[in-house]
């Protein structure tokens, strides 16, 4: 019965919205964004569009996105209340593991910093970067290196908010200086944006890594 | 400069204050939380000033013009309810601080939550860009979610959960609409949608998405079953600003949305049907209010019931005479702001109502009457604009709306506004009644230190003068925004 309304309203959405898409798909916009983007991209700073979108020419989008990670993983924070604890059952003994692990963790690393130096001019970024860096910190806790700096406490706190509050000190310098909020000083945005990218992806790796911890302390303890 | 400074100062706070409120505990948060209060206000207040000395603008952030950069939209409207929720926030906040145990592990993170909900709200009235929007709704929507899990409890999780789930399905159905309007125009600046949409059916499917899913997050009958169990669990204080704000916002976006695009993308048949749903909602949500044997599901369901008047803006806006589309507009508003105010009173007055008899099923008020008179007055206070009488705020806009239907000739409309006005009567009595009933046997009161009864008591004189003063805030809306 359920599966069925859910069924017919898949298809009728499905059938409403496929003429639409075509027609969005063969419908050509008066002005274009892109090559609006392309002619402004010396001004931002960065020499990849995506990068420039992201952190110039929109980027109150983005800060405000950083906040509803951070938010995120305030709540993952607030609902994990067992504190840091090993767990043996989730860990392997594995010694090959255990050395391929002391391998591919720097080599992850290393990853994370290209991604985020490779987002200045081609694709790339925080985000990316970050999801790297919180894949190599699962990687630590399940293969039992030591990952006790990831604990619910003051340096995951400072950690996760690190580089939304950057972000938002240098938005408020933009205002304090006579210029809008979020309008960087014109020859300092590329190296500024650079920091504030290189701080985004540690503080987004600590979320998803910091979300990772807390899921698995509840452990189903939930009724 | 200084407008540059006051908007600046608006964004920056109330984020600023979040993450340093993240790094230091509740009780410290709490004196933290005061000075940003105040701050809030001043730029508040300072906005305001601008606003009736030289008039709305389109604010540029990062000095990018739209189409390519983002623009707010500081008009009347945004900034009266900017105004709105300095009050409304700030009075929740104060109550939070004493209301909520300090000692509780997870309480250090109220502050940050509260403060990222501030900044979404602040942003999404301000909003000017549809993916902007889209981006604030969504951080308003997580930090609410955080403050309904805030308890820990297992029901409070899965009330969390399931209000997760709904708005973040509303949330994509409106992402669906952006991404397609997007497609079709070549922009996501409202103002420019606004010029360039033509009556075709891709504009009309977005905006149907758009308003699908915003139907979800404001939970607009018969989408609304998330919202009677996280309001009635979630903490009193947090209850009144997810009650008074949270769904405002989704609700406002709707109402910008539709002033905007509605003439164009609109239909009248897609307009009746919201308005339907909209009556259905009042008729609904008050029954089932009736019905309810919590406290606080009974305040909840209220506020399933008060949303369904603002709904009544589609069908009285849609092809009508500017008149009667300017007074279905500013009834809209006025209620959107009186209920705001009444509400979180109500949620606020119900939490130290629940706080001194120590459970929160209505019959055991009994005996409230005699030893929580101001918090019940508080309670009454309110309650008289939530069923519309005279002079509250509740009933100004009531009048407006009443006006609009019969110069539109559209009587039905008119006919949900006042059988909603009877139905509220009907709850609020219940729990009137149940309040005067007097105990005979031991008394078992723990009184809630005095200045929470401030609170709502402030908010509720607030929901009842608006009605004599109901000039001011008409005026302030009517101030539009760049020429």
């Amino acid at each position: 019965m359920k599966a069925g309304v859910v069924t017919v309203l898949a298809l009728l959405l499905g059938g409403i919205l496929a003429p639409v898409v075509v027609a969005v798909a063969s419908a050509d916009p008066g002005t274009s964004l892109h090559t609006l983007v392309q002619t402004r991209l010396e001004a931002s700073g960065v020499e990849h569009p995506v990068t420039a979108v992201l952190l110039n020419f929109r980027a109150y989008d983005t800060l405000l996105e950083i906040g509803v990670l951070v938010v995120a993983g305030i709540t993952g924070m607030s609902l994990s209340r067992a504190g840091a604890r090993a767990e043996p059952e989730l860990r392997s003994t594995n010694t090959l593991l255990h050395a391929l692990a002391r391998w591919f963790v720097p080599l992850m690393l290393l990853l994370a910093a290209w991604l985020l130096w490779a987002g200045s001019h081609r694709p790339g970024g925080a985000f990316q970067a970050g999801a790297v860096l919180a894949a190599a910190g699962v990687m630590m806790r399940l293969t039992g290196l030591p990952t006790a700096w990831i604990a619910p406490g003051p340096m995951l706190r400072l950690g996760l908010s690190a580089g939304f509050s950057v972000f938002l000190l240098v938005a408020a310098v933009g205002a304090l200086t006579g210029r809008a909020f979020l309008a960087y000083p014109p020859l300092l945005s590329g190296p500024l944006i650079l920091v504030i990218e290189t701080l985004l992806t540690l503080s987004i790796g600590m979320i998803l890594l910091g979300l990772y911890v807390a899921a698995a302390q509840r452990d189903g303890a939930d009724e | 400069m200084t407008l540059n400074l006051l908007v600046a100062g608006l964004l920056f706070t109330p984020l600023a204050w979040a993450v340093v409120s993240l790094l230091i505990g509740f009780r410290a948060g709490r004196w933290l939380a005061g000075a940003g209060m105040v701050l809030q206000a001043g730029v508040t207040l300072g906005l305001v000033w601008t606003l009736t000395g030289q008039g709305g603008f389109e604010y540029a952030l990062g000095d990018w013009q739209p189409p390519l950069g983002i623009g707010l939209r500081v008009d009347g409207m945004a900034l009266t309810l900017v105004l709105l929720t300095t009050l409304v926030a700030s009075a929740c906040g104060l109550h939070a601080a004493g209301y909520l145990e300090a000692d509780r592990p997870g309480q250090r993170y109220f502050w940050p939550l509260f403060w990222f909900l501030w900044a979404g709200i602040n942003g999404v009235w301000l909003a000017g860009d549809i993916f902007n929007i889209y981006v604030g709704l969504e951080l308003v929507t997580l930090a609410a979610v955080g403050l309904v899990a805030l308890s820990g409890e297992p029901p409070a999780l899965r009330a969390a959960l399931r209000y997760l789930f709904a708005a973040l399905a509303g949330s994509l159905a409106f992402l669906l609409g952006v991404a397609l309007l997007y497609g079709a125009y070549g922009t996501l600046s409202l103002r420019l949608l606004a010029e360039a949409v033509q009556a075709d059916g891709t504009g009309s499917a977005a905006l149907a998405l758009m308003f699908a899913g915003l139907a979800v997050k404001t939970a607009l009958f018969p989408v609304h079953a998330w919202l009677p169990p996280a309001h009635g669990i979630a903490h009193a204080p947090v209850s009144a600003l997810l009650s008074a704000l949270v769904v405002k916002a989704s609700a406002w976006v709707a109402i910008r949305l539709w002033l905007d695009l509605g003439p164009v993308l609109g239909s009248s048949g897609g307009a009746f049907l919201m308005g339907l749903l909209g009556t259905a909602a009042i008729v609904w949500g008050s029954w089932m209010a009736w019905c309810q044997t919590g406290l606080k599901k009974l305040v909840a369901y209220s506020s399933v019931g008060q949303v369904g008047y603002l709904f009544l803006l589609f069908p009285l806006t849609f092809a009508v005479s500017d008149r009667v589309a300017e007074l279905a507009t500013q009834g809209v508003m006025l209620h959107l702001i009186s209920h705001a105010l009444a509400k979180a009173a109500l949620f606020m007055a119900a939490g130290n109502l629940i706080w001194a008899v120590g459970d929160g099923r209505i019959v055991s008020l009994a005996g409230a009457g005699r030893h929580l008179p101001l918090s019940l007055f508080a309670f009454g206070l309110a309650a008289v604009s939530i069923m519309g009488l005279p002079p509250s705020g509740g009933f100004t806009a009531k009048w407006l709306l009443l006006q609009a239907a019969w110069q539109a000739g559209q009587w039905g409309w008119a006919l949900a506004v006042l059988v909603g006005g009877l139905l509220a009567a009907l709850y609020v009595f219940k729990v009137f009644a149940a309040c005067y009933v007097d105990k005979a046997s031991g008394d078992d009161f723990h009184y809630p230190p005095r200045r929470l009864d401030l609170m709502p008591l402030g908010l509720a004189v607030m929901a009842l003068g608006l009605g004599l003063v109901a000039g001011l805030p008409l005026h302030w809306m009517g101030i539009g925004g760049a020429p």
